[in-house]
């Protein structure tokens, strides 16, 4: 038996470890996912939608003929992107939002990089949705109707390094944003170099010790099984749209400023989806478009689905990081710079979201006490897969270029890079050293037996002959905290009491396996222990419907299992007075001489004397008292705690195969919302971190452009045999506004794991590789084992 | 061969091929279009990730490798045909012991390791840890849910076990 966390404060269900409430459900197969939901039977004048896809990682269509396709028996409708539809519709870009907030398409976040058509004439990588669009009877028709389509391409030539796009003369890829495949500056990132505080350059020159060092992060994709769906059905005026979109409010103002319909005239539906991990931004995919357009002309519901071949539609950021870091002999850092390029693909999409944002957070917190910092970021177009945002945006890339120079740092000035940490990092709300970043940096050393197995680089004893060991970990602020939140406006809850004191909660996201959904029963169980309930007695419903629900809370910055809870308990107070007034109208007494305690109604003179609610309400009109509030973030500003990894790996020098033995994950929660959700989130969250560290990578034919392994037998996704051990690790140091001043955790669980898996590589074998992923030719080739180009 | 016949979770279904079904449909298209057994998932649709998971003749096989024509004349089990209170069902839901957080997240993969348990504790009831990540390493679970699905299996063989010493005694009393 492991040892559970110790809560700060005691709490009845708040911090539970216990199953989940959709436990069964999903343990039965019972649960029903968007393509469950869909199936033809349920919809019998259903059609399939298809697009076509370019084979060429950047073209023209010159013209289409599509006569043969037409005539395909069981083809209803070909669209092409000059149906008018198509051709009248504004540009997009697929970071419309954060995912945080809902904005309108004035307001869209990237509003200069609007690189987007719905169904345009351009392909800009291969596989890329142009041209034209089939509705028929089954998918197999509509796909041999594809085939049946003529296309006359004009092939363009094509880049797919970063570094070479940003030379002069290279293909340019969309002209209409940048003439030299460089990202613009925009409003929100602000400009190339977005963070300039002292003087870099002097403070280098005046250090006693600089070091430098780069590092590659690839690109992995989110790889949720529940492969994009949706089903629109667009009758008369009005548009229903079933998906697996991780939101719903920010889907139908998408689908309404985009087909310029009424907000009342869409709805959205999601219910539970198979996985996220920051897949497809704010939602507003094209195919929601595309996909309507052909239901209102065919009259008839459309399904549109990907194969999982075809969902190989995001990925993460890659990015290449320069990072340089003086300090005095004594281990105080004077001066940091970093400097990144990001390959963000064929669209913009999220990239100076990554590039940017994330490290900005960082400088304000992790790097506040750091007198003298530049970062500099640019985003480059290539024609490979846009990359947007994935579980931890940006800060994956920043932290394994971060704990890498700290990492270097210590062993130059001969220090353990522990105390070089708490002696340079901590936040601006506090003083040095940390109290988090202590406690997480000690539980984990001890954890992982670092004072053991810490030793020399390289100089590790040696396991059958071959094998060597090592220990590293990397630590990074936490996110995202209540008042990093404040963008996201009202967060709306609503509590329903039954005469029968069940209750039904009503606090909407879509379900997408982060656990929010029983953190947020266990709250209102908590808020509402005056009705003397326990979780069972709460239902929670699953379905958001844009129709009926109130706005939805957005699975993102892993912040909805505390946001909610917060605005819970606010409800439960309301909804106690409500009651209260009740009862004394019933009673026919004064609201203030009564309370309630235990689902029990006493008189505050006689408390001894109580009468079960239940019994006083169905004395009364049985209608359920209901209460909706909303209530926006609160925006004090009290800092983050902080997160690390601890690994511990073994490589095999003759092979060049690194396999992780431990991993140990800590993570200062503020509060921990739902134990076992929590422990869920760091382990689970290690099959990213360990397979964007040692095998996931998109692996592209450089002479064609063709990605190479879009299917899930060559891109290696760890699973059970792949991987080590996990413990994690629960502490409440920190503590955020409200009441339970709680802060995300999925996200971070996987920012770490690279790095500290690369330092422990380092420490095993003396020699360094920083370009993730770590396959074993890497290693061999760092060893002076293997030459050539990698 | 006009009709095919299929029995799924020990009920027939006769099928018209040409009407219902082609050669080349295969076991998952058809139990879940046609039948609606959608406990079972369509995700790579190529074999690599272990969602499509039914026993066939109590040995797990992946539905969406496996043409519909192929499979009269076996005895097919879909997490529909398990009872309620199945042992690993339960072990699945409820495991919340500290250190190894929840066998699913998501919950879109879990039908698949549910089926894959099933068929291991009928091949060998007590199972080493290594052998739980052996016979389970053909499924993705992209939430990483490792750690509680192992603990899950664990308890499920104990649990199987104290039920059918349970049973055993039942009928002794009787």
């Amino acid at each position: 038996m492991k040892k559970p966390y110790t809560p700060r404060k005691p709490r009845k269900y708040i911090g539970a470890y216990r199953p989940r409430i959709d436990g069964f459900e999903k343990a039965s197969g019972q649960v029903k996912y968007v393509d469950d939901l869909t199936l033809k039977s349920k919809y019998p004048d259903m059609l399939y939608a298809k697009v076509l896809r370019s084979p060429h990682p950047h073209a023209r269509i010159k013209s289409m003929n599509i006569e043969k396709a037409q005539t395909l028996p069981g083809v209803h409708t070909i669209l092409t992107f000059q149906a008018p539809e198509f051709a009248s519709m504004k540009p997009t870009s697929a970071g419309w939002t954060d995912g945080v907030d809902t904005v309108s398409y004035e307001r869209m976040m990237w509003r200069h990089f609007k690189d987007r058509r719905v169904l345009g004439d351009k392909a800009h990588w291969v596989t890329d949705e142009v041209g034209a669009v089939v509705a028929a009877e089954t998918e197999a028709i509509a796909e041999e109707a594809l085939r049946l389509i003529e296309v006359d391409w004009e092939v363009l030539p094509f880049v797919l390094d970063p570094l070479e796009a940003m030379k002069p003369g290279a293909p340019v890829i969309h002209p209409e944003v940048s003439d030299n495949n460089v990202l613009p500056k925009e409003t929100v990132g602000g400009s190339d170099v977005f963070v300039n505080k002292g003087n870099v350059d002097q403070a280098f020159s005046e250090a006693d010790v600089t070091v430098e060092g780069t590092s590659i992060h690839h690109n992995a994709t989110q790889a949720s099984l529940d492969n994009w769906c949706c089903l629109v059905d667009w009758k008369d005026d009005k548009l229903t749209v079933i998906s697996n979109s991780y939101e719903t409010d920010q889907s139908r103002m998408h689908i309404s400023e985009m087909l310029d319909l009424p907000l009342h005239k869409v709805r959205v539906i999601s219910s539970y989806v198979g996985g996220q991990f920051g897949r497809g931004d704010t939602g507003d995919q094209p195919f929601f478009l595309f996909t309507a357009v052909l239901s209102k002309r065919t009259g008839r519901p459309v399904k549109f689905r990907h194969t999982r071949r075809e969902s190989f539609h995001d990925s993460r950021q890659p990015a290449i990081y320069f990072g340089k870091v003086g300090a005095k002999k004594d281990g105080t850092i004077t001066s940091m710079y970093f400097k990144s390029v990001g390959n963000s693909g064929a669209y913009a999409d999220h990239t100076m979201f990554a590039l940017k944002f994330a490290p900005t957070e960082i400088s304000e917190v992790a790097l506040a006490h750091i007198p003298n910092i530049k970062m500099e970021s640019y985003g480059v177009y290539t024609n490979k897969l846009p990359a947007c945002m994935m579980r931890g945006v940006g800060n994956s890339q920043f932290n394994l270029i971060f704990a890498h120079v700290v990492d270097m740092l210590a062993e130059k000035l001969g220090m353990d890079p522990i105390e070089l940490a708490l002696k340079n990092f901590g936040h601006e709300w506090g003083s040095i050293p940390d109290q988090s970043l202590t406690e997480v940096l000690k539980k984990g050393a001890a954890q992982i037996g670092w004072e053991q197995k810490r030793h020399s680089p390289g100089k590790g004893p040696i396991f059958e002959n071959s094998k060597k060991r090592g220990v590293g970990f990397s630590f990074h602020p936490a996110w995202h905290a209540e008042w990093q939140e404040a963008r996201r406006g009202l967060i709306q809850v609503g509590i329903t009491v039954n005469p029968d004191c069940t209750v039904i909660l009503e606090a909407p996201t879509v379900e997408t396996g982060t656990g929010s959904n029983t953190c947020n029963v266990l709250g209102c169980a908590e808020a509402l222990s005056f009705l003397g309930i326990g979780p069972e007695q709460i239902s929670w419903p699953h379905v958001v419907d844009t129709e009926v629900s109130l706005k939805d809370c957005v699975q993102t910055d892993s912040a909805v299992a505390y946001l909610q809870s917060e605005v819970i308990v606010h409800a439960a107070d309301e909804i106690k007075k409500q009651i209260l007034l009740k009862v004394a109208s019933i009673l026919n007494v004064a609201p203030a001489e009564i309370d309630i305690a235990q689902g029990q109604v006493f008189n505050k003179a006689t408390p001894d004397k109580t009468t079960p609610l239940k019994k006083i309400f169905y004395q009364g009109d049985l209608a359920p008292v209901v209460v909706k509030i909303g209530k926006t973030p609160n925006n004090e500003r009290t800092g983050v705690p902080y997160i690390a990894n601890f690994a511990e790996v073994e490589v095999d020098t003759d092979t060049g195969h690194t396999q992780v033995l431990k991993l140990v994950v800590i993570n200062d929660c503020g509060t921990v919302m739902f134990a076992s959700g929590a422990e869920g989130q760091q382990i689970g969250g290690q099959v990213i971190g360990v397979g964007e560290a040692l095998t996931e990578e998109i692996i592209y034919d450089s002479t064609t452009g063709v990605p190479l392994n879009f299917n899930w037998i060559d891109y290696k996704i760890p699973t059970m045999a792949d991987m080590p051990e996990v413990d994690p690790i629960l502490l409440e140091v920190w503590k955020g506004a409200g009441e339970y001043g709680a802060c995300g955790i999925g996200e971070g669980t996987v920012t770490c794991t690279p790095r500290a898996v690369l330092n422990a590589i380092y420490n095993a074998i003396g020699v360094r590789v920083n370009d993730i992923p770590v396959k074993p030719e890497k290693i061999l080739k760092a060893l002076g084992k293997a030459g050539g180009e990698l | 061969m006009k009709f095919i016949i299929l029995k799924v979770n020990g009920k027939e279904h006769e099928f018209e091929l040409g009407k219902d079904l082609s050669e080349s449909t295969t076991l998952s298209q058809l139990l879940r279009e046609k039948l609606g057994y959608t406990g079972l998932k369509i995700s790579c649709d190529e074999g690599a990730c272990g969602a499509c998971t039914i026993l066939m003749d109590g040995a797990s096989v992946l539905s969406c490798m496996i043409l519909a024509v192929e499979a009269q004349g076996h005895e097919l089990l879909t997490i529909e045909g398990l009872p309620k209170d199945d042992s690993v069902i339960e072990a699945f839901a409820n495991q919340c012991e500290p250190g190894y957080g929840t066998a699913l997240q998501c919950g879109i993969c879990t039908p698949g390791f549910v089926m894959s348990t099933k068929a291991l504790l009928i091949e060998n009831p007590d199972p080493t840890l290594s052998e739980i990540k052996q016979a389970l390493s053909g499924h993705i679970c992209r939430c990483g849910c490792y750690s509680g699905i192992a603990r899950a299996v664990l308890n499920a063989a104990r649990n199987t076990a104290q039920k059918a010493v349970q049973k055993k005694s039942d009928g002794s009393q009787r």
